[in-house]
């Protein structure tokens, strides 16, 4: 990638503190890469994080800021949670779309209808018409879901409905950072490298476009090679690329693979 | 046949169905939507008429509308006459009687909708009005028609509220029920007949009319 492309990525700052249980959440961490993953054990608040990033929860104390366009003239900076100013952004004003990792599609909409659910309501003119149309038939072929389209989630199988979440999140209006929980869980290895290649390519991940996603297995995130942020007993413990922050749990598994 | 008091019932109820949906709709949104001793307040109060004796009702409201007391001129000086023993004090009672028999399914069946529905809809930029349109009425319809219909049948079939706050003037306020009661009264048993017959029909039918439909395999009063 470019410089000139990378610059227009938006840079999410995330401060959240948040009790939940028995586990105290305190993390603090800036996603500055198109693709960044939480990684951690189950238990560890990966999914309250997200929850919070997502505006579903309201953390006991922190700080969300979503700055677009960064190193443009177009740059801003939007301040969606803010504790001790008593700012808070609902979750349906904030432009972060989220696919939860139990896809909770809309039982008495199509597949299609599920889809189109976050896409802007109205079009203006003509072009604006076929520019959304062919975002909907790119999504639908690249998450291969043309053919249930028109098939409520009733009927769809697992790996359909996990399909038309991931692409009824990509497809939602001006998406600036996606929020994906544990996307791949369940899948196996190739249906995963297709989705994978499905949320990476131009038409689905737009520039101006970030990925945060969670997951605790290591082969994903080595697949993924994306940022990877180590979380424990709610800590961030490491931020880096994944070979270094992941070195250690790699050597694991190669040794398990090979006595 | 009384065609009056049928046509004055159905009138009656049909009005009481359409305003009470209006206003079930968002308190049972509501009281659905979060817990707290405010909202159990509020759902006991709505429950009320369920177990109190229609006439206690009827009494507080014939009080509270009829010309004796402030509120009851207020109304008198307002519209040019009083609320009780006319057909909108009748509409008011009826909705009042009836709160329980709206709300309570609306609030089961918006309970039962899978609240990760609404956080995803949130999350990809839908108003909390949006979500509730798209998602949340359309999720809950069975529930809407039962309450409708309970809502409806039950204004058929009340008499205590009717007894006391409307009296009974024909073509205002003397509905079926009423009726019933007179021409019992009158030892008029061969009408007393036909109008007790209409009625049980009438009940019959709209309850097999839902439970048919399914709808009732969601508590009813849950």
């Amino acid at each position: 990638m470019d410089s000139a492309s990378a610059l227009s990525r938006p840079i999410h700052t995330i401060q959240i503190a948040h009790r939940i249980g028995s586990l105290a959440i305190d993390v603090s961490f800036t996603i500055t890469k198109p693709w960044t993953i939480l990684f951690g054990p189950s238990g560890s608040g990966k999914t309250t994080i997200l929850r919070a990033i997502a505006g579903l929860i309201r953390p006991n104390r922190g700080k969300i800021v979503s700055k677009v366009f960064p190193g443009t003239n177009l740059e801003r900076t939007f301040t969606l949670v803010d504790t001790d100013m008593g700012k808070f952004t609902p979750a349906h004003e904030r432009v972060i779309r989220m696919a939860p990792q139990q896809p909770s599609l809309f039982p008495n909409l199509t597949a299609l209808e599920n889809m189109k659910y976050g896409m802007p309501l109205f079009v203006r003119d003509r072009t604006e018409e076929e520019a959304r149309d062919q975002l909907i038939e790119d999504l639908m072929n690249a998450f291969q879901i043309a053919h249930v389209a028109n098939t409520r989630p009733g009927k769809l199988s697992g790996g359909e409905a996990q399909r038309v979440n991931l692409a009824r999140a990509r497809a939602a209006m001006g998406c600036r950072l996606l929020l994906l929980d544990e996307p791949f869980t369940g899948m196996d290895a190739e249906l995963r490298t297709g989705l994978i290649v499905a949320l990476q390519n131009k038409q689905s991940f737009p520039e101006t476009s970030q990925i945060l996603s969670v997951t605790h297995d290591v082969a994903e995130a080595f697949q993924l090679g994306a940022e990877v942020i180590k979380i424990a007993d709610g800590k961030v413990i490491a931020q880096g690329p994944v070979e270094t922050v992941l070195a250690e749990e790699r050597a694991r598994l190669l040794q398990q693979l090979n006595p | 046949m009384d065609s009056q008091a049928l046509w004055l019932t159905l009138r009656l109820a049909l009005t009481t169905t359409a305003l009470l949906l209006a206003i079930a709709l968002p308190v049972g949104w509501w009281i659905a939507s979060g817990n707290g001793p405010l909202r159990a307040l509020v759902q006991s109060i709505v429950a009320l008429p369920l177990v109190l004796p229609p006439t206690v009702l009827g009494f507080y409201l014939l009080v509270a509308l009829g010309p004796l007391t402030a509120p009851g001129r207020l109304i008198i000086h307002l519209l040019g006459h009083p609320l009780a023993f006319s057909f909108s004090g009748l509409v008011i009672g009826s909705i009042l009687y009836s709160l329980p028999f709206a709300v309570q399914p609306l609030v089961a069946g918006f309970r039962a909708v899978d609240p990760a529905l609404l956080e995803v809809a949130s999350t990809l930029g839908a108003s909390p009005l949006r979500v509730f349109t798209t998602i949340t009425l359309p999720l809950a319809k069975p529930s809407l028609l039962a309450a409708a219909v309970l809502t409806f049948t039950h204004t058929v079939g009340e008499f205590g509220v009717v007894l006391m706050l409307g009296g009974n003037i024909p073509g205002a306020t003397r509905t079926l029920s009423i009726a019933l009661y007179d021409q019992v009264q009158d030892f008029n048993y061969a009408a007393a007949n036909r109008t007790a017959e209409l009625l049980l029909l009438f009940s019959l039918l709209t309850l097999l009319a839902i439970y048919w439909r399914g709808a009732a395999r969601r508590p009813l009063l849950g």
